[in-house]
């Protein structure tokens, strides 16, 4: 995937709109309480299921109409209770994808896809050529002309995403897309968010508590709790915080590290971590099982925090294919475990690593310390992301 | 078949036609508030809606024809001019009318449950205002569920009888129906008469049931508007 057709007025490069959403809405078991300025791409949601997140999606679009506070995009004003604004939805330019996608059963797939057409021309967006776009991108040209009942989950999830970025949103709010799909198809549609990322400028929110999804797609992250968002920063910062870290436990935490792949031998494949650049002074390399990968392909390399052992000393006589050296950067307990961050190369990001408190007092860690991070090949994940190597 | 008895199948066909026709957009609406809105007094107005359905049609055409009446709220007297309605085939359509609008109403309104209401939110967010969610959303998607009701209303109207032979009699040529052609027949000793208009009346119905089903099993339907 590396032609597209010729990009258009959504690829004002650095002139994202600010969001601002300070708004309080009562629910069932607390109330919807945020304070959220980001001025990022890509804005993550994260938090246990009943925090509240599809309720402030659900305040941002204008169809709860309890909500009270401000929400603005830029020079525009959605609410302000204040002084009695209340943009109604269908005015607000945003694109809405849910978890079950929505689509409308009485269109076919084009007829979907351009349901937001009239909104689209209204506000002199080049409709035509975002559809041309979207469909490229999300490849939904041999399903023009299907029924909806005819697809499968993953495409479904696909022609919704395309139908809110045929309307020509300001804002395009993800509420869980992929949720409702097994882990194995999730995978196979996180290219097509990198894509659109890459494709379109418009600020987005997406809502998620896939770490992977967060750290591929994410600039920035909130954490919501009971209606609150109780952090906000960096993802793979807010992630592996103490307080924030066993919240992902369902899964356990994954190391998400961009790398591309180069020449392996034999039965295992091998990757350099980083995407060029100031990472090809030193380069770290890491040994995984063989992937369908071309030399020279990006792809993103997941190591779980569990799977990640610490060694003071280089180790001798063992099995896992990577050892590797790095510097402690920072220590700190998150529940029964103790998490140390790991930098590999400045030029990298770096890695978090569970221990238990005993292995951490037995070893001595401390900040500073030089430590060896033994990975089995066999705990590297490769995501493919259908993207060429960034020169 | 006599141009008498080919009256009677034809003023049927006309009555329950117009009447399906009067009843078809109140019901809708009705259907389509009572599934999607709360506000006080629903409950009194879905039973008053529901009415029609329990109460003896003769109650029914009664108090149409009290409504009706030279010195009713609707009368001569109270107008000023006369609707011509006593007697004649209009009467006959609002009695049926009055008889099918609880069916195709109900009808309407769980069509309209069933179909989640999200659906529309995802319309408004796209850009439609409520008026064209409505009429390019919720009606179409509503569609086959609403010609169910449609072909419900028309049988219920052909059928009708105590209501209509209250306010509109059973005049041959002017207001007698099947059901009224049937009950004279049987009346006065008209046996072949009488089961002439019994097998007509079966076949409609018969029809107009078979093409319900077929329509609740047609998978064409889905796609068939394209806009």
């Amino acid at each position: 995937m590396t032609s597209v057709p010729p990009t258009h007025d959504n690829r004002r490069a650095g002139s994202l709109d600010g969001l601002t959403v300070q708004v309080r809405l009562p629910l069932d078991r607390f109330e919807l309480n945020i304070d959220l300025h980001t001025e990022k791409h890509v804005t993550g949601i994260f938090g246990v299921s009943g925090a509240g997140k599809t309720s402030l999606l659900e305040t941002i679009c204008g169809v709860r109409r309890q909500a009270r506070g401000m929400i603005a995009l830029g020079e525009e004003t959605w609410l302000d209770s204040d002084r009695g604004v209340f943009v109604k939805p269908s005015q607000r330019h945003i694109g809405y994808v849910p978890q079950d996608g929505l689509l409308f059963p009485h269109k076919d797939v084009r007829h979907n896809l351009l349901a937001g057409r009239k909104r689209g021309v209204r506000r002199g967006h080049p409709v035509r050529q975002t559809f041309e776009t979207v469909v490229h991108i999300l490849e939904l040209g041999p399903l023009l002309e299907r029924s909806v009942h005819a697809l499968s989950g993953g495409e479904r999830q696909r022609v919704a995403l395309g139908r809110a970025l045929c309307s020509g949103p300001r804002l395009l709010l993800l509420d869980e897309p992929f949720a409702s799909l097994d882990v194995a198809l999730r995978r196979k549609l996180l290219p097509f968010l990198r894509r659109v990322r890459a494709e379109f400028q418009i600020p987005m929110l997406f809502v998620s508590h896939d770490p992977l999804e967060v750290q591929a797609l994410c600039d920035d992250l909130i954490v919501l709790r009971d209606g609150m968002i109780i952090s906000h920063g960096d993802p793979r910062a807010v992630l592996t915080a103490s307080h924030i870290f066993p919240l992902a436990e369902q899964h356990g935490f994954e190391n998400i590290l961009p790398c591309y792949a180069v020449e392996g031998g034999g039965s295992t494949g091998q990757v350099r971590l980083g995407e060029g650049g100031d990472a090809e002074r030193a380069p770290v390399e890491l040994v995984t099982l063989r992937s369908e990968a071309q030399p020279g392909e990006a792809l993103l390399a997941g190591i779980p925090a569990h799977d990640i052992m610490l060694a003071t000393q280089r180790p001798e006589g063992l099995s896992a294919r990577n050892v590797l050296l790095a510097r402690i950067t920072q220590l700190r307990s998150a529940g029964p475990v103790e998490l140390a961050t790991a930098e590999l190369s400045p030029h990298l990001p770096p890695l978090t690593v569970e221990v238990t408190e005993k292995s951490f007092v037995e070893l001595g860690l401390r900040v500073g310390s030089e430590v060896f991070l033994v990975i089995k090949a066999t705990s590297c994940r490769l995501y493919r992301m259908g993207e060429s190597r960034r020169t | 078949m006599s141009s008498e008895v080919l009256s009677v199948i034809l003023l049927t066909l006309q009555v329950a036609t117009v009447s399906t026709l009067v009843v078809l957009l109140p019901a809708t609406v009705l259907g389509y508030v009572l599934a999607r809105y709360e506000f006080p007094g629903k409950n009194v107005l879905s039973a008053l809606v529901g009415l029609p359905l329990v109460l003896p049609p003769t109650a029914v055409g009664f108090l149409l024809l009290r409504l009706f009446a030279v010195d009713g709220p609707l009368g001569r007297e109270t107008l000023g001019f006369d609707l011509n309605i006593l007697l004649t085939w209009k009467g006959a359509v609002i009695a049926t009318a009055t008889m099918s609008l609880p069916l195709v109403a109900r009808t309407a309104k769980a069509t309209f449950e069933g179909i989640n209401p999200r659906l529309e939110l995802m319309a408004h967010t796209l850009g439609h205002g409520r008026l064209a969610t409505f009429f390019q959303y919720s009606l179409p998607m509503a569609r086959r569920g609403l010609l169910g009701a449609v072909i419900l209303g028309f049988t219920r109207a052909m059928g009708e009888f105590g209501a209509t032979i209250t306010i509109a009699g059973n005049i041959p040529g002017q207001t007698q129906t099947i059901a009224s052609a049937i009950f004279s027949a049987q009346q006065v000793g008209a046996q072949a008469r009488a089961d002439f208009f019994m097998l007509v009346a079966i076949v409609l119905g018969f029809l107009a049931i078979l093409s319900a089903e077929l329509l609740g099993h047609s998978r064409a339907l889905p796609g068939l508007a394209r806009p």
